[in-house]
């Protein structure tokens, strides 16, 4: 059959423009940074209820308290991460107000608006100072589409690696469940995936998937295994998924209730060890003691 | 009848699909389970064990390599790609993320929602587990029935309510499944977030879900009389009048 046909993400391309040069995806200049102050750029990946959104916004607000500047994006339609970060996500798309039509019933960013000013313009603050860019929101009505604000962010996050103004900022993604943005190249903004994976097969397997598309895209992968009550477990995850665990976060009945709650982890319960052990992950990212292998 | 399952990622969308087509099976139907999910997992809810189905995950790269002639009709991709599970459920696992492409219905032409919408019924009954998150599916009214997988967690009544107000728009029944239900405040909190006009079934808290996720196996299998396996049996055959 003719290539002539194309899905919707070549369409994008032709809004983005050319196509960036290949390179090693998300990768910050990093010959210029003194010891430790290197700005993290990971995107949180894993199946559905694995505790993305939890480890991201708690991530990000660690990294804020330490006097980042950081950048938390959240490319699901249904936004959680604003939860897990303690503030409330928008009601609306914050980029559907950035885009004009353009050719082939694709959008395009406005004239005079680039990742830098769609930042400053379209996100909003959460505690400890993290801004946050979300994709945006399906209205509750259920009919209403993401399309034009989604088309939007997909360029402002590839216009990330390049924007002078943010080469300081810390950047944390949060993806969807499951591997379509991984496959699609949603998070052109970072060097590392971590991917969150619950000591059962289905999250495992999942894990497995992901860490199997990141490589094919010479993205490097960590396996962070989350509502851990063993050695055991954290061993469950290694294997089903094939890479060595970078963190086991325990299972904690913190994480539970504050999801509860529908309040940020890090308010509820600051020095649970859930907390503790995300700060662990922190650390071990920042100083470089934890950082990718060789996929199997 | 077809019936799509869906809810926020973890809530429990496959176990809910992998039994309730089982039991369904098991009652007399004949059952068709589609796995409409980018990340398919629903063979180790059906008890197909966890290499089997990461196995399918990798069957359509047949269509690549050309061991798997492309199809051109929803029924050829069914024939096609269609594979036994147990009790008689005949599983067809349908998306796949990437080479799309629209000309062709077995490389990405046509959504969940066209497949399902395109299936004939035939005296089947179809169970479609869908990707997470509101889900076009629901929206396109394809889907007879929608049960709406939630977690008595906020973000999981949230997307609930998203979908439940999608699946009414399109005129859709619905039922709620209430899952992991710890006790009355759990019950109580979906309740305020979904209100009174829903239908709501309540699954419980049970290790026997818990422990055929870890062990990789349909929970129909480890223990049919548990709890929550009970509960979502009971759902099924509430579903769908019996065989004749």
């Amino acid at each position: 059959m003719a290539v002539a046909a194309k899905g919707p993400y070549p369409k994008f391309w032709a809004t983005v423009g050319s196509r960036p040069a290949r390179r090693r995806p998300g990768v910050v200049d990093d010959c210029e940074w003194s010891p430790g102050e290197r700005p993290l750029r990971v995107v949180v990946v894993g199946k559905g209820g694995a505790g993305k959104s939890v480890v991201a916004g708690t991530m990000a607000r660690i990294l804020a308290r330490r006097g980042r500047r950081v950048l938390a994006l959240d490319t699901d339609p249904v936004p959680g991460l604003a939860l897990s970060l303690g503030t409330t996500a928008r009601s609306t798309p914050p980029l559907e107000a950035a885009v004009d039509p353009a050719e082939g019933g694709c959008w395009r960013l406005k004239e005079g608006i680039g990742p830098v000013r769609a930042v400053q313009r379209f996100s909003t603050l959460a505690p400890d100072g993290v801004h946050v860019l979300e994709v945006g929101d399906h209205p509750v009505s259920g009919v209403g589409s993401v399309t034009p604000a989604a088309q939007a962010f997909y360029q402002v996050i590839h216009g990330l690696p390049e924007a002078k103004a943010l080469r300081a900022w810390t950047m944390i993604g949060d993806h969807p469940a499951g591997p379509r943005q991984t496959t699609h190249d949603w998070a052109p903004y970072a060097d590392t995936l971590l991917v969150v994976a619950e000591p059962n097969w289905k999250s495992a397997l999942t894990a497995r998937r992901l860490i199997e598309l990141a490589s094919a895209r010479g993205a490097a992968a960590l396996p962070v295994a989350t509502k851990v009550t063993s050695q055991g477990d954290s061993d469950r995850v290694a294997q089903i998924s094939g890479l060595p665990v970078a963190a086991a976060i325990p299972a904690d009945e913190a994480v539970l209730e504050s999801d509860r709650q529908g309040v940020a982890l890090i308010d509820h319960a600051p020095s649970c060890p859930a907390v503790r052990a995300i700060e662990d992950l922190v650390d071990g990212l920042v100083d470089g003691t934890i950082r990718p292998v060789a996929s199997r | 009848m077809k019936i799509a399952v869906a809810g926020k990622g973890g809530a429990g969308k496959t176990t809910v699909s992998g039994t309730v087509a089982r039991q369904l099976s098991r009652a007399g139907h004949s059952v068709l389970a589609l796995d409409a999910d980018t990340n398919p997992m629903l063979g180790i809810s059906l008890g197909m064990g966890p290499e089997e189905t990461y196995r399918l995950l990798t069957v359509r790269q047949g269509l690549d390599d050309g061991t798997i002639e492309h199809q051109h009709s929803v029924e050829g991709l069914v024939e096609a790609l269609g594979v036994d599970a147990p009790d008689g459920v005949r599983l067809v696992v349908g998306m796949r993320e990437s080479r799309v492409d629209p000309g062709c219905v077995c490389c990405g032409g046509m959504t969940p929602q066209q497949i399902l919408g395109e299936l004939e019924e035939g005296g089947r009954t179809v169970v479609c587990d869908m990707e997470a998150g509101v889900g076009a599916i629901v929206r396109a009214g394809k889907a007879d029935m929608v049960l709406v997988v939630v977690e008595p967690s906020v973000k999981s009544i949230d997307v609930g309510v998203r979908v439940v107000a999608s699946a009414i728009a399109a005129e859709a029944e619905v039922i709620v499944v209430a899952n992991r239900v710890r006790g009355e405040a759990d019950l109580e909190a979906i309740r305020a977030g979904l209100g009174d006009d829903c239908e709501i079934t309540v699954v419980p808290e049970d290790p026997t879900i818990a422990q055929a996720d870890v062990e990789g196996r349909a929970p129909i299998d480890i223990d049919p009389g548990a709890p929550g396996v009970h509960a979502l049996s009971s759902l099924a055959e509430r579903l769908v009048p019996a065989a004749a």
